[in-house]
């Protein structure tokens, strides 16, 4: 019967163990701190810094778009909340739009936080209600870093220079 | 005395042996970037995949694995489930132990690869008992670390001195490309292929017969011992009925 339940352990404890690994080698963390955090995402326990997005909220009011984002960054390490990913998104429009012309590289960096914030998203939908942003869906951001890192006509038009930023 | 002896081999053989086997499996391809000092988790290269193939089939063929004794049909399912999850993280062990000592990229992991490969080929051929194997490899293993976390590392390191300037004007025009790691991860290898071999010194002894008890209670014994043991007793009983006869 002892050896039964020493077998029937070390197979469980095998297979867990096993499986630990394999997701490590999955999800790659860089650090002790990226472990501990991969952890509290896998068990569903995961949240973000509130005090630091919020003060990435303030900053990103303040036009210091860099500044914002790096805080954002800390408070959702994992890039696993959705709201932070659009904000993110959104810093990246703000600090890549010009009247005359648009920082590409910013806006591409954009796109692919608005991309994340949209996977996350349930049913693939989000939106933000802050009364400080002119465009309150992640849809909506999407759609305007995609033109902006388009090449088109319109480009050349001089009464460009009369739009606004959202 | 016994029981806990019988207990102790038990959770040795299977608790204690695949978590050392799965560790080794963890580690061996854990790296810690020189410059970031972020961790790097490097997955086995499909030459270390043949390299594990070629070991297991030495351990079999030395009789450091009796798979006879492993997998039984007399066996119960747990058991033989148990003991196959056993092998299949040695294979996964010893894929991350060569990939612990081999380079990365470049001209030295081929060079590596090929002199591994060329050993553990002909080694198929060489008749082998399990002490002289787990030797054999323990020499093969720490030659590799000491080449690649000692000599290469140092040569290819971010400071290297007089040997670097030495070897790279040797080597002019061939890409060596050795990636920079910062020294943890030699300590990480260290640890890593101690454990392989401390795995591999627990693995012959713990095989226990179909029947659950150990050949000598207490006592666990290699494959090499138990063959020369039986030899012996053979001996005796011919030596006897010679003696019977002649009386």
């Amino acid at each position: 019967m002892q050896r039964r339940l020493i077998q029937i352990a070390g197979v469980v404890w095998t297979i867990a163990y096993a499986t630990a690994i394999v997701w490590i080698y999955a999800t790659e963390p860089r650090s002790l701190k990226e472990v501990a955090t991969n952890t509290q995402v896998a068990a569903g326990v995961y949240e973000i810094n509130q005090a630091k997005f919020n003060n990435g909220l303030s900053l990103f009011r303040r036009d210091q778009f860099r500044a914002a984002r790096d805080e954002w960054t800390g408070a959702d390490p994992a890039q696993k909340d959705a709201r932070t990913q659009f904000y993110i998104a959104y810093a990246f429009y703000r600090e890549g739009w010009g009247r005359l012309y648009n920082d590409d590289v910013l806006l591409k960096q954009g796109l692919e936080a608005v991309n994340r914030a949209i996977n996350l998203a349930p049913n693939g939908s989000l939106t933000v209600d802050d009364p400080d942003l002119q465009m309150h869906t992640a849809a909506e951001l999407k759609v305007e870093l995609e033109q902006g890192t388009e090449r088109s006509w319109s480009d050349v038009n001089p009464l460009k220079v009369f739009r606004k930023r959202k | 005395m016994t029981h806990y002896a019988d207990r102790n081999r038990q959770l040795l053989h299977f608790i204690v042996l695949p978590t050392m086997l799965l560790t080794v499996a963890m580690l061996g391809g854990l790296r810690v970037d020189a410059h970031s000092k972020q961790f790097l988790f490097i997955p086995p290269p499909l030459v270390t995949l043949v390299l594990a193939v070629l070991l297991l089939s030495l351990f079999v063929s030395a009789g450091a694995i009796e798979l006879h004794r492993w997998l039984a049909i007399d066996q119960p399912l747990l058991t033989n489930v148990a003991h196959s999850l056993t092998l299949l993280t040695l294979f996964f062990a010893s894929a991350q132990a060569f990939n612990s000592v081999l380079p990365e990229s470049g001209l030295l992991h081929w060079l590596f690869s090929f002199f591994f490969l060329w050993t553990l080929w002909t080694n198929q051929f060489s008749a082998f008992d399990t002490r002289r194997l787990l030797r054999s490899l323990a020499v093969l293993f720490s030659t590799a670390f000491v080449l690649k976390h000692l000599l290469v590392s140092g040569l290819y390191g971010p400071e290297g001195g007089w040997l670097k300037r030495l070897a790279s004007m040797l080597l002019q025009g061939v890409s060596i490309d050795v990636p920079a790691f910062a020294p943890a991860t030699g300590y990480i290898s260290f640890f890593a292929l101690a454990l392989y071999i401390g795995g591999l010194l627990l693995l012959s002894p713990v095989a226990l017969p179909a029947n659950g008890q150990p050949a000598i209670a207490g006592l666990p014994m290699l494959a090499a011992d138990r063959k020369r043991g039986e030899d012996i007793r053979e001996r005796l009983s011919d030596q006897k009925e010679k003696e019977n006869l002649l009386s």
